[in-house]
């Protein structure tokens, strides 16, 4: 009681003021805006915080020590993962794009955690600035776990481009199907990644993993029991070809991830025929029922057999 | 982009509001289905000032351009707004020293040399050098206040007075004798609020007692409604009266300025955004600064307000012809500061701000505060007043910052002694208006010192004389007890008692409408 | 025997009330030399006298003053140690009282008392102001049969109101009234020397009159002013939100508080105020009379501050030293008033008898001996605490 009353004004003051604001500003949830005020508010066109500084020193140290004392070995202790294709890094030049299908967000550490260390420090994620950005908190939270940086989904401008990004000499994670798929076979890409690589003339490597949509689906937060395989594999990095446009480009890279997928159930030279032969199998998955579509996808991956032994393999 | 001033309706989403209350605001959580008025966004300014003057200079309306009024052997004066222009004081160069200075080069090039410059204070307070100064300019300072040829206009000075003869309504108008008595009489004016400018200029700024008791009355204020509105101002009609006939005696060029609505400068700019807008860096400026103020000793928080400077932009210079010019000015002020409101509301809620015309440099006392609140808020309007006739006001204001001995002299006699007795306007005009604007020592103080005039607090009182007589009850929310009930006025501690004792006025659910200012706006209420 | 407050001489209380009494209110107390004790009551046996039983006795400003050693040395030589304070008097007739020139009083006559223990009383021949009929400035105090003492209360052969019983001359009595009750009674003795005051000072007709002061000297002083002269505006000087009201009862035209009085005084009289550096404002031009019914030094400058050149100060309580400057520079004149006469009596036996003070007299605290501690502390704040005159009733038990 008199401990209560003796604080000077200052404290309470302050604390009145802060659960006001807290209540009144809805700290932590989404900021609203009158009903009357509406029509006042113009649409907007910046509301996503900034995150250049998180690809500065002091942002960069502490996410270093985040995923390797904190990520890495939360990850490793709930999936285990298939690392193939670590040789295209060699001799390679960053920066680059990588290009990877995304079903589920274990993507991202999935990719990140099976980067080399050096390219994993300079690589930075491209993220939905409607989702990752919107409140302070979760822009903070991504920007030092993921070091992400806003991309707009609906085109709008934005703090700092990707292509500003990939000047200041930063390797970019950019998923083109620019959402998580419904259902963990690929969906429809996007430009994005094409077009920076294109205007910039960075090479981009594609990326194809599996397991994650069976492990942690849309809607699951966390990694569903049983320390489920992840696969991933690197390709070949490609660079768009001078006479080549965009859209050709983009087609490109979808195919390279495709082949890589098909690579996956099946072996280099396999998939390498089909590639050749156009009879790649259709990442986008058969037209099927959409159960029969989820059942194939949540099949848990299974395991190789110990004594195969792969170049440039990487088992955890 | 300036987006224009509106009516929120207070709902589940609206954050807590912005409210001033003298040398610090709180956040208010109104209630439900308040309205908020709020003022429209600053309007595009003036891409070069210096070229805008010159334009306006040369092109005048309806009037010769100024150079060829301008002739050697002449005998010219420059009379401007003082202190109490703008609010707050605008960060330096003032537009004053701008078009001054275009003025005089322009004067010196006609190779005119009798040039003076006037303060056209009225009764207000003589300004310091620092005052002037900051106004003119130091160039202009320089070259004339050491001369004496910058000063204050002394309204008590009856040899410098003189009598110009009296309007159709027998309205004795009387005037600066160096003014009246010019070739040329240039005008430089600010035109903060809509009550400003115009003939109110030169017929009120450089007139003396026996002028403006003619409007500055209780009789005259109760029927200017409002009286930041001219056409239906009884107050605008007599200067208009005044300053027509002036205007047949003496060539007056009027250059009038507006202004827009960056009325803070940072950090606290956060005073002037929405709230739902405020960045998480404006909640925390807000934060810190309510957290700062709360410890502050009121020196300090006296400082830290009038400390600031606005950093003002001007949207509109002209000059010319009294009346046209002051159409085009009042038009863009209108524009930067009016919002539309539907309806009458059963009570208004005003926020009074740590500063008024009369306490730049000075202290808010109970009586400015009132003034403020009553006379210069509540007559922000046009149409019809916000509040409904028989409604009450609700206002924040601490009322805690006594008198300035130096500026305010009377106003504590006034406070101590006329208040005690009555506080209706017409009864206090009539029984004391006269022995203080006789009294020899305020008079004294007005010349010598740095005074308000010792009759001044009564028009301070007649300014809210309109308010007095509209509404039934006036609450002051956060208010000293003692003040306030001196003033005839209660005093609660939250808006929830402030709402809670007006029930018995109101209503248990009254309408309420909050107008959301500083930045000044006008209520353009349909009834 | 009579139980009785005895002050008695004692170097180191008065040192110590006259150092702490105000600041440390309970230490003060204690320090002061007085005690409660029981003595044999004092005789009547010359011509003139008779023995009186007291009904209510007043404490006056200059009896707090006596007590806490504030009083000037100047007057231990017109006092006789140890004597039994209290000269607002209400009593008892115990004995037929006769004496030349008077009417005789028979035993069970309800009297107050002029306190001043004139020629008359002493049993000396008058002296010139006696004679004059000034009996309040007699020559005569410290002489005759009876031991020195300026006034009953003062004097160790008379006795004081402050004791059950005292002793007093025909020439100090007057009969109250019928209907006066004994609250109002004691009123007459300062009421007296409020008509004293104002007599003295007499007004020019509209003067404007300035009254520091809203205990019951100020008060009365006021009523005296607006019922026996022809002042103008009396402007009271009130600290206490209660006193305003009765100020404006007894005749005050308005009332401030010491804050403002320079400023409202400056306000109604067009004066110019002028503020030296530290130290206290003053004003050219002002009131014509000043009072100063409290006997500070703040409130005497008041008075000599706020006062037009060639006007005057009235001192009607034991004054302090203060700032004579404006007394000099102002050529003010600068007039005593102590006390009252006969004729002073009269007018206020009369004057007691108005509304105003009737409902004065209810304010009247009356105490019983024994709680002569409570008695003094409360008299000491009487104005904070809304009293207008605090009394011993000997007669009372509890």
């Amino acid at each position: 009681m008199s401990g209560r009353g003796n604080r000077s004004p200052l404290i309470r003051g302050g604390v009145a003021d802060v659960k006001q604001a807290a209540r009144g500003f809805r700290w932590g949830r989404r900021s609203q805006v009158p009903r009357s005020a509406e029509p006042f508010v113009p649409e907007a066109t910046s509301t996503v915080f900034r995150s250049d500084w998180s690809r500065r020193k002091p942002a960069i140290v502490a996410r270093e020590a985040v995923q390797k004392a904190g990520l890495e070995p939360l990850f490793r202790s709930q999936v285990r993962t298939s690392v193939r294709g670590l040789d295209v890094f060699d001799g390679l030049k960053g920066p680059v794009i990588f290009a990877a299908n995304h079903a589920s967000h274990l993507d991202t550490p999935l990719v990140l955690l099976s980067l080399p260390d050096a390219w994993r420090r300079r690589t930075a994620v491209a993220a939905a600035a409607d989702y990752f950005f919107d409140t302070w908190w979760r822009a903070v939270g991504s920007s030092v776990l993921f070091n992400t940086f806003p991309i707009d989904r609906r085109g709008g401008a934005m703090a700092q481009t990707p292509g500003e990004v990939l000047d200041e000499g930063w390797s970019l994670l950019i998923f083109p199907e620019g959402t998580r798929s419904p259902d963990g076979w690929m969906h429809n890409f996007r430009m994005g990644a094409a077009m920076l690589a294109h205007t910039h003339g960075v090479p981009v490597v594609p990326i194809a993993h599996q397991g994650t949509f069976a492990a942690m689906p849309r809607g699951r937060n966390w990694p569903a029991p049983g320390r489920r395989l992840l696969t991933i594999r690197f390709g070949a990095p490609i660079s768009p070809r001078r006479d080549e446009t965009v859209r050709e480009f983009a087609a490109r890279v979808k195919d390279a991830i495709a082949a890589l997928l098909d690579e996956e159930t099946s072996t280099w030279w396999e998939s390498q025929r089909r590639v050749a032969s156009g009879s790649t199998p259709d990442p986008e998955g058969p037209q099927v029922a959409q159960w029969r579509r989820l059942w194939d996808q949540t099949e848990p991956l299974a395991d190789e057999p110990e004594d195969r032994v792969f170049a440039w393999s990487r088992r955890k | 982009m300036s987006r224009p001033g509106f009516v929120l309706e207070v709902d589940d989403r609206t954050p807590p509001l912005l409210v001033h209350e003298g040398l610090g605001f709180r956040m208010e959580d109104f209630p439900l289905g308040t309205r908020v008025v709020y003022p429209p966004e600053s309007l595009p300014t003036v891409p070069d000032v210096d070229e805008a003057i010159r334009e306006a200079l040369l092109n005048p309306t309806d009037s010769d351009p100024l150079p060829a009024l301008l002739k050697a052997g002449m005998k010219l004066t420059i009379a401007f707004d003082d202190v109490s222009l703008t609010l707050p004081t605008m960060r330096a160069p003032d537009v004053r020293q701008r078009i001054i200075e275009q003025v005089l080069t322009m004067a010196a090039a006609a190779g005119v040399d009798d040039v003076e410059l006037i303060s056209a204070n009225a009764f207000h307070r003589r300004l310091t050098t620092t005052e002037l100064e900051h106004i003119v300019g130091e160039r202009v300072f320089r070259s004339f206040y050491g001369q004496g040829l910058l000063t204050n206009h002394d309204a008590e000075d009856h040899d410098n007075l003189a009598f110009m003869g009296k309007t159709e309504k027998d309205e004795h108008v009387v005037m600066n004798k160096r003014a009246a008595e010019s070739d040329l009489l240039v005008y430089v004016n600010i035109t903060l609020v809509p009550m400003e400018g115009g003939h109110k200029s030169v017929g009120v700024g450089l007139s003396a007692y026996n002028s403006l008791r003619h409007h500055h009355n209780n009789d005259t204020m109760v029927h200017s409604t409002s009286f930041m509105d001219p056409p239906n101002s009884e107050l605008h009609a007599s200067a208009w009266r005044m300053g027509r006939l002036i205007g047949e005696h003496v060539k007056v060029f009027q250059i009038e300025t507006s202004v827009d609505n960056n009325v803070f400068p940072k950090p606290y700019d956060f005073f002037m955004k929405r709230e739902w807008e405020w960045s998480v860096r404006d909640q925390a400026s807000m934060l810190a600064v309510r957290r700062g103020l709360s410890v502050a000793p009121q020196r300090l928080r006296h400082k830290i307000f009038h400390d600031l400077r606005a950093p003002y932009g001007i949207t509109g210079v002209n000059a010319g012809a009294v009346e046209p010019v002051h159409e085009k000015t009042i038009a863009k002020v209108y524009e930067q500061q009016a919002v539309e409101v539907q309806g009458q509301s059963d009570v208004l809620v005003m926020g009074v701000p740590y500063l008024g015309p009369y306490n730049v440099n000075s202290s808010m006392n109970p009586v400015l505060a009132t003034c403020m609140g009553l006379g210069y808020y509540f007559n922000s309007y046009r149409g019809a007043p916000v509040v409904r006739r028989g409604g009450a006001v609700i206002l924040y204001h601490p009322l805690d910052e006594g008198f300035n001995q130096l500026h305010h002299p009377s106003y504590v006699d006034f406070y101590e002694e006329v208040l005690a007795e009555t506080t209706d306007p017409a009864v206090i005009g009539q029984k004391y208006e006269q022995q203080f604007a006789d009294d020899p020592w305020y008079i004294h103080l007005y010349r010598t010192s740095n005074a308000y005039h010792g009759v001044h607090p009564f028009y301070m009182w007649y300014w809210a004389a309109h308010a007095m007589d509209h509404v039934d009850d006036v609450i002051w929310v956060g208010g000293n007890r003692r003040a306030a009930a001196r003033m005839g006025f209660r005093a609660a501690s939250t808006l929830l008692d402030a709402l809670e004792m007006a029930s018995d006025t109101v209503g248990p659910s009254p309408s309420i409408t909050y107008l959301h200012n500083p930045p000044h706006l006008i209520a353009d209420v349909t009834p | 025997m009579m139980l009785a407050l005895e002050m008695f001489r004692s170097l180191p209380r008065t040192v110590a009330g006259r150092t702490l009494g105000g600041r440390v209110p309970m230490v003060g107390a204690m320090a002061q030399p007085i005690r409660m004790v029981t003595i044999d009551p004092p005789k009547a046996d010359r011509p003139g006298w008779a023995r009186l039983k007291t009904r209510l006795s007043g404490i006056c400003g200059s009896d707090l003053g006596a007590i806490s050693g504030k009083t000037s040395l100047y007057f231990s030589a017109v006092v006789s140690f140890p004597f039994v304070p209290g000269h607002e008097v209400v009593a008892d007739l115990m004995d037929d009282a006769e004496a030349e020139g008077h009417d005789t009083l028979t035993k069970g006559t309800r009297v107050v008392l002029d306190s001043i223990l004139t020629c008359a009383a002493r049993g000396v021949d008058p002296c010139d102001n006696c004679a004059a009929g000034r009996t309040n400035v007699c020559s005569h105090i410290t002489v005759g049969h009876l031991a020195p003492g300026l006034q009953t209360g003062f004097c160790s052969t008379t006795g004081g109101g402050w004791g059950q019983q005292l002793s007093a001359h025909r020439s100090q009595m007057h009969v109250v009234p019928e209907g006066y009750s004994d609250e109002q009674a004691v009123l007459i003795e300062p009421m007296a020397c409020a008509v004293h005051t104002a007599l003295r000072a007499a007004p020019t007709r509209g003067a404007r009159v300035l009254v520091s002061g809203a205990g019951s000297v100020g008060l009365l002083t006021t009523l005296a002013l607006r019922e026996l002269t022809d002042a103008g505006e009396i402007t009271v000087v009130a600290k206490h939100g209660h006193q305003k009201e009765l100020a404006i009862e007894l005749g005050a035209t308005e009332v401030v508080t010491p804050k403002e009085v320079l400023r409202r005084v400056r306000r109604s009289t067009g004066a110019f105020q002028l503020e030296p550096d530290y130290s206290r404002g003053y004003l050219l031009g002002g009131v014509d009379l000043a009072f100063d019914a409290v006997g500070s030094k703040e409130s005497l400058e008041t008075a000599l501050h706020a006062t037009r050149a060639g006007g005057k100060v009235v001192l009607s309580g034991m004054p302090s030293a203060a700032d004579l400057s404006a007394a000099w520079f102002r050529e003010l004149e600068v007039v005593g008033t102590y006390a009252s006469t006969r004729s002073d009596f009269e007018k206020a036996i009369e004057l007691v008898g108005h509304d105003a003070v009737a409902r004065m007299a209810k304010g009247v605290a009356p105490y019983p001996l024994h709680r002569w501690r409570e008695a003094l502390d409360h008299a000491q704040s009487a104005g904070r605490l809304g009293t207008v005159k605090v009394a011993f009733d000997p007669r009372k038990r509890g």
